[in-house]
């Protein structure tokens, strides 16, 4: 393998095609990234295009310091300073990420409601317990009504969070007593999911708030309104119609295309269509129709976050994350690429167009010149399905035969949902956090981290991520992940309890031996950080490590963060308490006020804040010093020896 | 049952024989094997599910951060 491949992806299958994209001239986003360099301007956030008058580009001065005078004239044509450019694109990053998992909520919360009413054939209420769960979480009467009954209440209730205009969201709820308090004393509590967002828009436009500190306590408004908003209502409600995540046994990596079936990828991020595609393709009369056309059955795979979630429910293997997409084209051996929304390359088009491949995309609200669009109905979603499937069944026949599909794929357990944690901990009779927080405080498990996010061109696919999570585990650090880290995680091999044994840290092996778990718990896609939210939640209040998110002994990470989703992810982490740390670039190095106030003082109005490290030992360490500090704040940072009392010295105590 | 043993080295006793694994061999195929909510039939088996396991949010019978046995 020459090293120039090595150098773009620690994953050797990953490796193996980019040999094969150069052999055949096809141009991915490894070769982009190495002609287009970033706008170094741009990327530190010194750059302003919100009017005609620009774009301002207003960067740091390079090799000095600046003075009073300098940095005086460092503004835009309107007079907007550097601190106000870089808190405007900051908060429109925000923006964008809650309104992308925002609106993937609103379509669940629409699909949920016509399948309430009886409007979506195809579609039932699976997991009854967690509409329960939500009924009670939202004040909806239960009583002897039916599920659908209850389910319309739910419904439309959902929907109105989206428009809601005063007053704070239901699901605020379920955070800590204090955290909520916290954030209505700060002014954060969200009013409704689209109201924050619109206002960021408004804000950001020109002439309007012109306080950076101002600007960013909005950021910090809508990030809450979408994990504890737009991507928790899609969470729950995903759960109640297709089943609340369950441990389950899927595979990961490029290998687990098949040359003799029809390859199918579901890629994007929605479960609507992904669910009926999985019913679809098992059908006698698809299969069938596979076999008339030389294939030996259907194959179904998933990439980026469509990936997990139906690994989470159905064990549907992975074949990827983001930066492999045009590389599971360049295999030959995909049939059709289904997609919806969110973190597809429009290059998978072109690079299709190199082979046989079938990119279709279902979603009105994202196609791509070139592509076959095949609308999802949510109204007969079946139908739908099965014409999507048709058409990679009868795609086989025009494959090319350049087909390499590397061996490598890695077993994996999925299904880690909070119930499922919970479940696991206690078992029916008392289902509980009290053995994880136990072990946090003697120390076997010395905390928690949640390292999710995107890959990014940048840097070398998968390597932060899993240089980091092995940094972590090896040092008794409990990791969650979701999303394309999860997928790295997968790949490595680190999401199988006998990882545990191989990368884990003593106490934390011996507690994932004890239990039967992996040393890193999948917890789902983007959308599901909202269920780390709830895990962390369940710590508080099961008691003993404080009484808010902020006093628990954790840290979150995105360490190959790429999209605008990843920015409100990280920003609701820290509205939530937690030190966050972000690798690659960080967006706001423009303006040292800005940076600061994400860095330090937004630690003194929320117990979080925000990092930046590019090295993934280092952000490793950071947080592992971040969580040791929690832990002396707690007064466990000292094993102590443990004494058992016996009746005299019981008296004495009390006594 | 029959139980699997392995030979291990002793101490001083030299190798002898302790009981091996007692879990069933094999990978957990399926997508039913890990499911646990379907040991909940009725409504009111769930809600009773709820009211223990989630108590945090859902009972007042349970002590933690937000609810102390005895009060900081």
């Amino acid at each position: 393998m020459p090293e120039e491949k090595q150098d773009k992806s620690i994953d050797q299958a990953t490796q193996e095609l980019i040999e094969k994209a150069e052999k055949e001239g096809i141009n991915t986003a490894f070769d982009r990234a190495d002609s287009l360099k970033p706008c170094p301007i741009g990327a530190a956030g010194s750059c302003c295009k919100h009017c005609g008058m620009g774009p301002c580009r207003v960067p740091l001065p390079k090799g000095k310091e600046e003075t009073p005078e300098e940095k005086q004239k460092r503004r835009g044509v309107c007079g907007a300073t550097a601190e106000t450019i870089a808190a405007r694109n900051f908060i429109r990053m925000v923006a964008g990420g809650a309104s992308a998992h925002s609106d993937h909520g609103r379509g669940v919360a629409e699909l949920f409601l016509a399948v309430a009413r009886g409007k979506a054939p195809g579609y039932e209420i699976k997991d009854e317990q967690k509409l329960l769960q939500v009924a009670l979480d939202w004040g909806i009467e239960i009583g002897d009504r039916s599920n659908n009954e209850i389910a319309v209440d739910i419904g439309e209730k959902a929907l109105a969070e989206f428009g809601k205009q005063e007053g704070e969201l239901i699901t605020l709820r379920k955070a800590p007593l204090k955290r909520q308090e916290l954030w209505k004393q700060q002014g954060v509590a969200p009013r409704g999911i689209d109201r924050e967002i619109v206002e960021i828009m408004h804000r950001t436009h020109i002439g309007v708030d012109q306080d950076y500190v101002n600007l960013l306590k909005q950021g910090v408004r809508a990030s809450i309104a979408d994990g504890w908003g737009g991507s928790m209502i899609a969470t729950e409600l995903q759960d109640i119609l297709f089943g609340t995540p369950a441990p389950i046994l899927g595979k990961a990596n490029l290998g687990v295309l098949k040359e003799k079936e029809v390859n199918i990828i579901i890629h994007g991020h929605e479960p609507l269509l992904s669910e009926m595609i999985v019913a679809a393709a098992s059908e006698p009369e698809m299969l069938e129709l596979a076999k008339s056309k030389g294939a030996e059955g259907i194959n179904l795979s998933g990439m980026c976050c469509t990936a997990n979630e139906i690994l989470m429910r159905h064990g549907v293997p992975i074949a990827g994350n983001f930066l492999q997409q045009e590389l599971a084209i360049v295999t030959g051996a995909v049939d059709a690429m289904v997609v919806d929304v969110q973190c597809i390359m429009q290059s998978i088009q072109t690079v299709a167009e190199c082979y046989h491949t079938k990119i279709i995309t279902t979603a009105a609200k994202a196609k791509i010149p070139g592509a076959t669009h095949i609308e999802f109905d949510e109204h007969d979603a079946i139908k739908s399905a099965r014409e999507i499937v048709k058409t990679a069944i009868e795609n086989f026949p025009n494959r090319k035969g350049n087909i390499l599909i590397p061996s490598q794929q890695c077993d994996q357990i999925a299904g880690f949902s909070h119930e499922t944690i919970n479940y696991l901990l206690g078992g029916m009779f008392r289902a509980s956090y009290r053995p994880l927080n136990d072990n946090i405080i003697n120390g076997r498990i010395r905390g928690v981290a949640g390292v999710v996010g995107c890959n990014n061109a940048r840097v070398k696919h998968n390597e932060a991520h899993i240089t980091m999570v092995k940094e972590l585990i090896k040092n008794d650090v409990l990791v969650i992940t979701t999303g394309c880290n999860a997928i790295a995680c997968a790949e490595a091999g680190l999401l199988v309890p006998e990882a545990a044994a191989k990368y884990a840290g003593a106490g934390l092996a011996e507690v994932c031996e004890t239990v039967g778990i992996p040393p890193v718990l999948h917890m789902g896609s983007c959308v599901d950080n909202s269920r780390i939210l709830i895990a962390a939640t369940a710590m508080v209040k099961d008691g003993g490590l404080g009484d808010d998110i902020s006093d628990l002994p954790v840290a979150g990470a995105a360490p190959e963060w790429m999209s605008e989703k990843a920015i409100s992810i990280g920003q609701y982490f820290v509205a939530s308490g937690v030190y966050t740390v972000f690798g690659v670039t960080w967006p706001t190095e423009g303006s040292k006020e800005v940076t600061e106030f994400l860095f330090k003082d937004m630690e003194k109005l929320y117990g979080g804040k925000w990092d930046f490290q590019p090295d993934p030992v280092r952000a490793a360490q950071l947080m592992i010093a971040h969580i040791d500090s929690k832990r002396k704040a707690l007064g466990i940072d000292q094993a102590r020896e443990r004494v058992l009392y016996d009746m005299e010295m019981r008296r004495e105590l009390e006594g | 049952m029959a139980y699997k043993t392995v030979k291990k080295e002793a101490p001083g006793r030299g190798e002898v024989d302790i009981l091996a694994e007692t879990y069933e061999a094999g990978e957990p195929i399926g997508e039913e094997v890990g499911r646990w909510r379907h040991k909940l039939q009725s409504r009111d088996d769930k809600l009773k599910y709820l009211m223990s396991g989630e108590r945090y949010w859902y009972s007042d019978d349970w002590f933690g951060s937000e609810k102390r046995k005895n009060p900081a």
